[in-house]
């Protein structure tokens, strides 16, 4: 079930016979992140959504719950937040062993930055001729009420698997006003509420 | 800033590669405590000279426009400018290499020690914070389009399909999208509903 089994097998293969159903598994992974990537509207965060659906009820890779682990984690971390699918492909590989989960990891990674980088580097170099077509004009113009209805959605989905307690309900909308309301860095959210889950004072269930 | 001290001093020639690929890297690495756009605006075009204060907002508008990380796509964006493919690779991986090797660092920690109890409080903690923050996304952007009756109504139905129908989301930005654009295809005459 997982993206390392076909690649063990594969390094295996005097012994262990190569199933085609895995590489057919292995394939089907892949081109779910290749096919995503293109679709990663106002800045990747709209795919979250998507990303839990595959690796907690397609793959069944990670539970929900480490899924919103996850998810803090690669915002926590320095750098784009979108780099989490690194963190989901680690998680589908983990009972195959580390090394397993890091290739796993960076393929992954690979395979949703691959499609949008291609597209990025041609819309790039062809930008001056692009800019003042009707199709761009349109483009952008229909896809930010879109990207609207999909951050709503997304915000939501995040909330309901990360929060189980009325507590927790509390902290997460307090978090949210505070962004929208304060320049006060998210990190220190993170931090406090960390914390305060060390004490036992948030709890999850 | 001095905008008109980097405005009047001459670009430098087109970056290298290997220029591009440790430029990027001096972004990632200021911007470890975050500030990405920032940092990458006072690297690329106020000390290396790489570009004007215009090219790069040019590319910025790019990188949203287009599928991906913003920020990441600023990096194809301006290794694409220099040296085409192979500037964007570089590029890309300049900007990549530092955060994602961390982030993957603290996977491995992560799925080594989530079971331990104390990190799994400390983490239910962080987890609620980090949920507001999703929360906040759409708040964010709400604001330009609350006069636009029909992003409204787009929005709502983007948002019903995909909470309520639990419509996957490739299929729903293939029927809306095109119901955008055509809605907002530029005609003359019609003063845009633009937000």
């Amino acid at each position: 079930m997982s993206l390392a089994i076909p690649l063990l097998l594969a390094a295996d293969a005097a012994c262990e016979p190569v199933k085609l159903s895995d590489w057919h598994n292995l394939l089907a992974v892949i081109w779910d992140f290749l096919s995503l990537s293109l679709f990663s509207l106002g800045g990747g965060n709209t795919l979250l959504a998507e990303y839990h659906s595959i690796a907690v009820h397609k793959y069944r890779w990670i539970t929900s719950n480490q899924f919103a682990d996850i998810y803090a984690l690669a915002e926590a971390a320095p750098g784009p937040s979108s780099m989490i699918v690194g963190l989901l492909g680690m998680g589908a590989a983990w009972r195959e062993g580390p090394l397993w989960a890091l290739l796993s990891g960076i393929a992954a990674e690979a395979a949703i930055l691959l499609p949008s980088t291609l597209v990025m580097v041609v819309a790039s170099l062809s930008w001056s001729r692009f800019k003042d077509s009707p199709w761009r004009v349109a483009f952008e113009r229909g896809m930010g009420p879109i990207t609207l209805g999909i951050l709503f959605a997304v915000g939501l989905k995040i909330l309901q698997t990360a929060d189980h307690t009325p507590l927790a309900y509390g902290v997460s909308v307090l978090v949210c006003f505070l962004m929208l309301r304060t320049k006060i860095s998210p990190l220190w959210f993170m931090g406090l509420a960390g914390v305060l889950g060390g004490l036992g004072w948030i709890s999850r269930y | 800033m001095g905008e008109l001290n980097t405005a009047e001093r001459p670009l430098a020639p087109a970056p290298s590669l290997r220029e591009l690929f440790f430029g990027m890297l001096q972004v990632a690495l200021s911007a470890f405590g975050g500030g990405l756009s920032a940092w990458s605006e006072r690297i690329v075009v106020e000390q290396r000279r790489w570009m004007t204060d215009e090219e790069f907002l040019t590319g910025l508008t790019v990188a949203r426009l287009f599928p991906g990380p913003n920020q990441i796509n600023m990096a194809v964006y301006i290794g694409a400018n220099f040296r085409g493919l192979k500037g964007a690779l570089v590029a890309l991986a300049g900007i990549l290499l530092v955060p994602f090797s961390f982030l993957m660092l603290l996977g491995l920690a992560y799925f080594y020690l989530h079971e331990v109890e104390s990190v799994g409080a400390v983490l239910s903690g962080v987890v609620a914070a980090a949920a507001g923050m999703a929360l906040s996304m759409g708040f964010k952007i709400a604001g330009q389009y609350v006069r636009d009756p029909v992003a409204v109504v787009l929005a709502t139905c983007v948002f019903l399909a995909l909470n309520n129908f639990h419509q996957r989301l490739i299929p729903v930005i293939l029927v809306s999208g095109p119901v955008a654009m055509a809605w907002y295809w530029p005609r003359r005459g019609r003063a845009g509903a633009r937000p």
